[in-house]
């Protein structure tokens, strides 16, 4: 089953006290970034899981997720393969002793997919963009540092996860360009929602949903002026990924080259 | 009333799911919580107080889990008529068996980082739920290959990810309880057998030597088939079974049992 999502809209539930979220409707269109923030224990991750489950007023927030408009079937909801949603959690951990090739191919496998290998060059070579430190077909995913797995994990579901929509949880951004791996989510049309304090990712965004007391309490539109500390935050981190790699390779690093690009 | 059976390996987050189930379901419905495990469990207590609704705890011991708890359920069930579902859940399984019901509701509650599915039994492949649990540790593409692999062994499984944790995902469970059908005749029937071979280290035989299992078989069969097997506890043993055991290993006199008494007398 193929289902376009062109929108999603969030209609407002209640918060930790029963009182009614003072939002009238927060859509969420196609190639849209939407960063979720708030204190500890706010309810971030609740919206997340309202969003991940397609909630129909039926969830402790009793918000309801339109799909282009219109309320969702229970089939669709608990469709076992569950391809409208993917989440990347925090945790990027491997257990299978495999190298990064067969593993790709594994999930392509489990997504209902032939073997393809330009696919899986283009996973591999996206999550290279990503990260400082080139990852290998044949490499074994357990011997991937956390930069590498990260960068794979990102590739690998904009490219191999058909889901339009993807939440991402409090991912940790040590060792990747985080604007790139942004770009990569979006360009494949897909609506990303992102919970996260990380300047760069929240700035990199359409919009800020603010979550305190389990309710949603403000929308912020991401400004010009914000998207540009964003960016210039990820210049930084760049210089840092690119030095991280010189200090792996037992370098010396006495000078730093600075080059500046402007906002796209 | 509808039977929910929980069954999983130790540690992969049972109670902690079925926690958040009977948080969900105790508003609406009247519940009875039955934990079976092997050598000792508090959690009857603890979902006692936490939750206030009824339980009971009931310890394997000597005897084989599964068997066990398939004695115990229709005791369970006609104890509690006036509930609307009954939770169990069973721990200490070898693996061989399962103990799901056809009538009622099975759930195994499986670990995703307790390797490749295919290496589990009934216990999986004849569950009607896989409650997939502990994903938050692996990566999203790991955790969509650990799916697959599941329902190339069970491919009617109904899957929910679960975090015990958090409660995340409980929501799909509880639906999936919901729409499961009531219990409405009185026999209820095993999904899976028995193990069929019943040897004489199943009498407590500790010597791993084939004449001494063989006479140890032959004399606990004899006592088998004096014995009413219906567990009703008058020799002041749990079961017949560990009664045998005790007379083979002269702890006890063949006599205790009314049964057996009874047709000594007439004889």
């Amino acid at each position: 089953m193929k289902t376009e999502i062109e929108k999603i809209t969030i209609l407002p539930g209640i918060n930790k006290f029963g009182e009614k979220e003072k939002f009238e409707k927060i859509e969420i269109k196609k190639g849209e970034i939407v960063a979720i923030v708030g204190p500890t224990g706010a309810g971030k991750s609740q919206l997340l899981y309202d969003i991940e489950k397609l909630a129909q007023g039926d969830s402790k927030s009793k918000r309801i997720i339109l799909v282009n408009n219109k309320r969702v079937s229970k089939k669709l909801r608990f469709e076992p393969k569950r391809k409208l949603i993917a989440s990347l959690a925090q945790s990027m951990n491997f257990l299978t002793d495999i190298s990064v090739k067969d593993f790709l191919s594994l999930h392509l496998e489990a997504r209902g997919k032939k073997f393809d290998s330009e696919l899986i060059k283009e996973v591999i070579g996206g999550a290279n963009e990503i990260t400082g430190e080139p990852i290998l077909p044949e490499t074994n995913i357990l011997n991937l540092s956390g930069g590498q797995s990260r960068a794979l994990m990102i590739s690998d579901v904009a490219n191999i996860s058909i889901s339009p929509v993807i939440l991402i949880d409090e991912i940790e951004n040590a060792g990747i360009n985080k604007e790139k791996a942004m770009q990569i989510l979006v360009e494949e049309g897909k609506i990303v929602l992102i919970v996260t304090h990380d300047p760069v990712l929240a700035f990199n965004t359409d919009k800020r949903i603010i979550v305190k007391n389990g309710g949603i309490i403000k929308i912020l539109k991401t400004t010009l002026k914000e998207k540009g500390i964003g960016h210039y935050f990820n210049w930084v981190g760049n210089y840092s990924l690119e030095i991280r790699e010189k200090i792996r390779n037992g370098e010396k690093v006495e000078k730093v080259k600075l080059f500046c690009e402007p906002i796209k | 009333m509808k039977l929910v059976i929980f069954a999983g390996t130790p540690g992969s987050g049972k109670t902690s799911v079925v926690k958040y189930v009977i948080q969900e379901l105790k508003a609406d419905f009247k519940l009875f919580f039955a934990k079976f495990d092997c050598l000792k469990t508090e959690d009857d207590k603890f979902i006692a107080e936490r939750y206030e609704i009824p339980t009971i705890k009931k310890l394997a011991g000597e005897l084989c889990p599964d068997h066990y708890t398939t004695l115990e359920i229709p005791k369970i069930i006609k104890e509690n008529q006036d509930k609307d579902i009954i939770l169990l859940e069973t721990a200490g399984l070898c693996l061989r068996c399962s103990p799901y019901i056809k009538e009622g509701l099975g759930i195994n509650v499986l670990d995703v980082i307790s390797g490749n599915p295919d290496r589990y039994g009934p216990i999986l492949t004849q569950a009607d739920i896989v409650a997939i649990s502990k994903g938050d540790l692996i990566s999203q593409a790991e955790r969509e290959i650990f799916r697959t692999n599941v329902l190339k062994v069970n491919p009617k499984a109904k899957l929910a990810e679960v975090n015990g944790l958090t409660g995340e995902g409980v929501i799909d469970i509880v639906e999936f309880i919901k729409a499961s059908p009531e219990i409405k005749t009185e026999k209820l029937t095993l999904k899976h057998s028995m193990p069929s071979a019943i040897c004489g280290y199943c009498y407590g035989n500790k010597i791993i030597d084939e004449a001494a299992v063989r006479q140890r078989y032959l004399a606990g069969k004899e006592l088998k088939n004096l014995v009413p097997n219906l567990n009703c506890g008058k020799c002041g043993f749990k079961s017949c079974d560990e009664f045998i055991r005790a007379v083979l290993d002269v702890k006890a006199k063949k006599s205790q049992c009314p049964f057996i008494k009874e047709k000594l007398e007439i004889k």
